[in-house]
């Protein structure tokens, strides 16, 4: 090695100690450069600073802009270990001045901030985002390692979710009558309803309470005695004025009102799910069955853990369950969910009530009053008419007016509307059938225990099955449940000539669901059994043996008693 | 009097900026070597240099400032780290939320977590290549075993400071390689379970109790890992920094060959072996201290073969301070530490990797926690502890890999070592282990016989191959030595960048699967 001269090498040090420091010092000025004058959020207070000086009309006003700030701004909420520093950027949401302007300078839309006020709620509770983020990828939470990134705007309504869990939210059907209601007995001439309707003196010159949060608020049940009586006394067309409202009608409007809690399109998100019968294979909050995986909380998937191969477009959670609702096996390979074939639009409705599905933890002074009666008074989700329960949890598979599925690949589901099954199944029966499943198949147990139905919404189910058919519930049986005693051999060569061919050799099932089913067996009675073979399922293959057809001659009673008697032998393995 | 007491009183106030510096400095302007070494010599802070020293030590190639540089990187992250205290809560609800504010909102914190982020990882990196140095120009030699002894405490330490100050973001990282780090820890539970024996003798779970203060990686181990780390760690690291260098003067100055030629040209090209033997090196501190108290009992040195250390060695230290500084500032200015998700212990990272100087024993604790993360550290850190007191070979020391042969035996081991670690990768990831081919076998034998333990056998067995042949315990070390440099680089390098997932092997990160 060349032995410099210690003279050499001091000099040499010495120039590198200038430059090392002159380095340094460079450094730190640059950073301090980009800390102090640089950072997007002390440009936009500069510039907010600008716009509030223009706005200022009056002294306070000037006064207002005088005094603004370029610091950081921030709603510390200890109760919900929330620090958000959003009204840095944002600092116009409660000022009405700033409507017109743009983000982030306009003020927030509607009526949310009066309810939700910034500084006890701060903006991550509804929006989600990285609130002590201090600048914008970071704060919307589109960076990694952040969990929960910002809910999109069009899908905003999906943040009620996190603490609010809304009540008794019917099918589309029946919410839709109730929007008729509205329509058809005028009642937007004197009340406004989510943002519609007139604010001025109706038609009858008073101007009636708005009706967008009824179903959060109350209201008074009396009303439509009250309308009556005020109607009555009203003179020459200064009262209120109102036709009368049947009972039918009545109850539809009542149900369409509870839904008003001001969140409607989330509300409409919610009716289109317990319309399609999702919960048929979905539980939510511990309601639903159990083939697909729990939706509880689905909104707070963390986009970072999930992948996006096959989802087109930036990786947003939303971006994923919109493209898995259009092709299920394609985004998760190996899933069951079938292609539904929903509308763009549905799909859209789907993915925002798929996004509320979050769960805050909040103190109880937070809670919200639907939240306390869903989760500790054991207020349902879904209203618990016959209609609904039955779009909620029967309809993906027994398709929604009862006429049976078949979806690719999967097993045909019943059609449990058909006259013929109505005809011959008691109440009773269905009831069993649907609080036990039908273990080894797709149908679920619904108890409380297992898909967490309650008797009377099973009650409510079967009663609904039987309005659709419009057929009254057949005689009661006054045979014995177990009645029949038929030949078993004889029965074993009828059933492999006539049945097996659909039902399988030892009723195992194939074309045909399974007899050997011992939940089947044990809850179908003789009766059931024997006027099924007789009369046949009209619009399945199942062709009644009463008749001859082009395949099998008229089976006689006695016969049809025989192979009743060989199911029976399969009841105890 | 009271007029020259006053006048007495306006003469003191003015001269006191003067005597104020004198009582201070107590010495002249350091223009003359003599003013110059007393500088040294009466300062506290400057006495642990000698007052002279050889060209030869600042030389470059001589130390590549790497001790200099270490004590650098701890005093920057001794400042930054207290800078860090102000604002940083060690609650389990409030660690990762003060993270987050240092980020964005503390003035300058962001640069300042950065910077210690950045010097922590360099001073690890700094601590193994001064091993390296040192080891590799024999300083470890008599006097300096117990130097060396020291140094071994000051990586062991220098690796529990940083892995203690991995916790503290409490973020998914850090979450995991805690619980990891506590799996290993509660490893010797392996061979209880093992051999059979009763829960009451789980010793594995006693340890990770004492260190979790909990079964699990929670607010106790949350706090226990913040008193070590800014606490019981570095009060224990500045101690024996000071006993470090304190010996390094005590044991004569750093190592250098004996008749190294002076700057002037004075004997120049007579690297010739030592013309005294080590042990006259105390000797010389001793005259020159008398040297600068004005008597001259020279011990037949010539005083002008070295240079005063002021200001030689100090603008050399400082230039070293100055350039870590840089470095830490450039690294902290362009590039943020990482902080991943709030700790969660219900969504595992897959695959959670510790720091990266530890990923070389996580390879190994893949087959056996015992093993790879007790055993063979613990083997490694006392056998190199010892290699001073096994190799006693009088030899010039400051010498580079000990001259010509030692270069060769540096060069084959380090071939050997590379081969035997890529085969500890290799032949389980292609062929599987014994728990393939022999699925019904015990598992004290997988504990016992692993990859790790196989190759740290076939190094020991290949220095006393070297030893043997040629006759120097000295070449051996130098080959166990290289054989554990080059495994621990290769054995990092996979477990950095070829291990996904489940601990699989994968060429690239992008061929890891997503769920």
């Amino acid at each position: 090695m060349p032995s410099a001269s210690p003279d050499s090498l001091d000099r040499r040090v010495k120039w590198g100690l200038l430059l090392a420091s002159l380095a340094t010092v460079a450094l730190l000025i640059y950073s301090v450069l980009a800390e102090c004058v640089w950072p997007q959020w002390r440009m936009l207070r500069a510039q907010y600073a600008q716009i509030l000086k223009a706005k200022a009309t009056d002294d306070r006003g000037r006064a207002l802009a005088e005094q603004f700030e370029a610091t950081i701004q921030q709603n510390v909420l200890p109760a919900l270990h929330t620090v958000d520093r959003c009204i840095t950027c944002h600092p116009a949401v409660d000022d009405p001045r700033m409507a017109g302007e743009k983000q982030p300078f306009r003020t927030h839309p509607g009526d949310f901030l009066r309810l939700h006020q910034p500084d006890t709620y701060g903006c991550t509770a509804c929006h989600a985002g990285q609130g002590r983020a201090t600048e914008q990828a970071a704060a919307h939470g589109d960076v990694e390692f952040w969990p929960s990134p910002m809910i999109p705007a069009r899908y905003a309504y999906a943040g009620c979710g996190s603490c609010h869990t809304h009540v008794l939210v019917p099918s589309q059907a029946v919410l839709r009558r109730g929007r008729d209601a509205i329509a058809r007995y005028g009642c937007l001439a004197c009340h406004t309803l989510d943002g519609g309707g007139v604010k001025l003196p109706g038609v009858a010159g008073a101007a009636g309470p708005d009706l967008s949060q009824v179903g959060a608020t109350g209201y008074d049940a009396g009303w439509y005695e009250k309308h009556v009586a005020r109607a009555a006394n009203a003179d020459g067309g200064n009262g209120p004025s109102l036709r009368p409202i049947g009972e039918p009608a009545r109850a539809d409007l009542s149900r369409f009102l509870a839904s008003r809690v001001g969140a409607p399109s989330l509300v409409e998100a919610k009716a289109l799910f317990h319309s399609l019968g999702c919960r048929g294979c979905h539980k939510v909050n511990g309601v639903g069955g159990k083939e697909g995986p729990d939706l509880s909380r689905v909104g707070e998937k963390d986009p970072g853990r999930m992948d996006f191969t096959h989802v087109p477009g930036e990786p947003t959670l939303a971006n994923w369950l919109a493209e898995h609702f259009r092709r299920p096996a394609a985004v998760v390979p190996g899933s069951q969910m079938p292609v539904l074939g929903l509308t763009e639009e549905q799909i859209d409705g789907l993915t925002l009530y798929m996004l509320s599905l979050r769960h805050s933890s909040i103190p109880e002074t937070y809670q919200p009053k639907d939240r306390i009666r869903a989760e500790r008074f054991g207020e349902r989700e879904f209203a618990t008419d016959g209609e609904t329960l039955y779009s909620t949890f029967c309809a993906a598979c027994h398709g929604a007016s009862g006429q049976g599925m078949r979806y690719p690949g999967l097993p045909v589901s019943p059609a449990i509307a058909s006259p013929d099954f109505l005809a011959v199944a008691a109440d009773a029966f269905i009831a069993h059938t649907v609080q036990h499943g039908r273990p080894g198949r797709r149908m679920p147990a619904w108890g409380e225990k297992e898909g967490g139905l309650r008797p009377q919404e099973i009650q409510a189910i079967v009663a609904y099955l039987r309005s659709m058919s419009g057929l009254a519930a057949p005689e009661p049986d006054r045979q014995p449940a177990r009645w029949v005693k038929g030949d078993t051999t004889a029965g074993n060569s009828l059933f492999a000539t006539y049945c097996a061919s659909c039902h399988g050799a030892t009723g195992q099932g194939a074309e045909g669901p399974a007899l050997n089913n011992t939940v089947l067996l044990a809850s179908a009675s003789d009766t059931y059994l024997t006027e099924t073979i007789r009369r046949g399922r009209r619009g399945t293959v199942m062709a009644g043996f009463e008749k001859p057809s082009t395949v099998h001659p008229a089976l006689t009673p006695s016969e049809i008693e025989s192979i009743v008697s060989y199911i029976r032998t399969w009841e105890t393995p | 009097m009271s007029d020259s007491g006053m006048g007495a009183f306006w003469a003191n106030l003015k001269a006191l900026p003067r005597t104020f510096l004198g009582s201070f400095v107590r010495h002249g302007a350091p223009t003359s070597h003599r003013a110059r070494s007393q500088s040294v010599f009466s300062n506290v802070f400057l006495h642990i240099h000698a007052t002279r020293v050889h060209p030869h030590s600042l030389r470059l190639t001589t130390t590549w400032g790497l001790g200099v540089s270490l004590v650098a990187q701890f005093l920057i992250l001794t400042v930054t780290g207290i800078l860090l205290m102000v604002y940083y809560n060690p609650g389990l609800d409030q660690a990762y939320a003060s993270m987050k504010d240092i980020h964005y909102v503390v003035p300058a914190g962001r640069l300042i977590r950065n910077i210690h982020r950045w010097a922590a990882h360099m001073m690890v990196f700094c601590v193994i290549l001064h091993m390296t140095r040192v080891f590799y120009t024999s300083a470890y030699k008599a006097p300096r075993e117990f130097n060396w002894v020291l140094g071994m405490g000051l990586f062991v330490l220098t690796l529990a400071l940083s892995f203690s100050g991995y916790l503290l973001p409490w973020d998914q990282l850090a979450y995991w390689a805690i619980v990891i780090g506590a799996n290993i820890a509660a490893s010797p539970n392996e061979v209880i379970h093992a051999i059979g024996l009763p829960e009451a003798f789980n010793i594995g779970d006693i340890v990770r109790r004492i260190l979790l203060g909990a079964n699990h990686v929670g607010q106790d181990a949350l706090l226990r890992f913040y008193l070590l780390h800014v606490i019981v760690l570095p009060i224990a690291m500045v101690f024996i920094i000071a006993a470090h260098i304190w010996r390094i003067r005590k044991d004569g100055g750093l190592a250098r060959p004996g008749g190294t030629p002076s700057p002037a040209g004075k004997g120049a090209g007579s690297m010739t072996p030592a013309a005294q033997p080590p042990s006259a090196a105390p000797s010389k501190t001793y005259g020159l201290m008398c040297l600068v108290k004005g008597r001259s009992p020279c011990t037949g040195q010539d005083p002008d073969e070295t240079v005063p250390a002021w200001p030689a060695l100090l603008r050399a230290e400082l230039f070293v301070f100055m350039l870590n500084m840089l470095i830490c500032l450039v690294l902290g200015v362009f590039f943020d530490a990482p902080l991943r998700e709030i700790a969660n212990p219900g969504v595992p990272e897959n695959p959670a990797k510790a720091p990266w100087y530890f990923l070389g024993l996580q390879e190994m604790v893949s087959y056996s926690a015992l093993i790879g993360g007790v055993v063979v550290p613990t083997l490694a850190v006392i056998g190199l502890a010892l290699i001073p007191y096994l190799d006693r070979e009088a030899e010039p020391a400051g010498l580079w890999f000990s001259g010509a042969r030692g270069k060769v035996v540096t060069f084959w081991s380090m071939v050997v070592g590379a081969i035997l670690a890529v085969l500890s990768v290799a032949i389980p990831v292609n062929y599987g282990w014994l728990r393939n081919w022999f699925p019904d076998i015990p598992q004290l034998v997988i504990i016992a016989i692993n990859p790790g333990s196989l190759v740290t056998l076939a190094y020991m067995a290949w220095s006393l191959i070297v030893i043997a042949r040629t006759k120097s315990t000295r070449l051996g070390a130098v080959a166990l030595f290289s054989c554990f440099l080059v495994g621990f680089v290769i054995l990092t390098y996979v477990g950095t960048y070829l291990r996904g997932p489940n601990w699989d092997f994968y060429w690239r990160q992008s061929d890891w699967p997503i769920h």
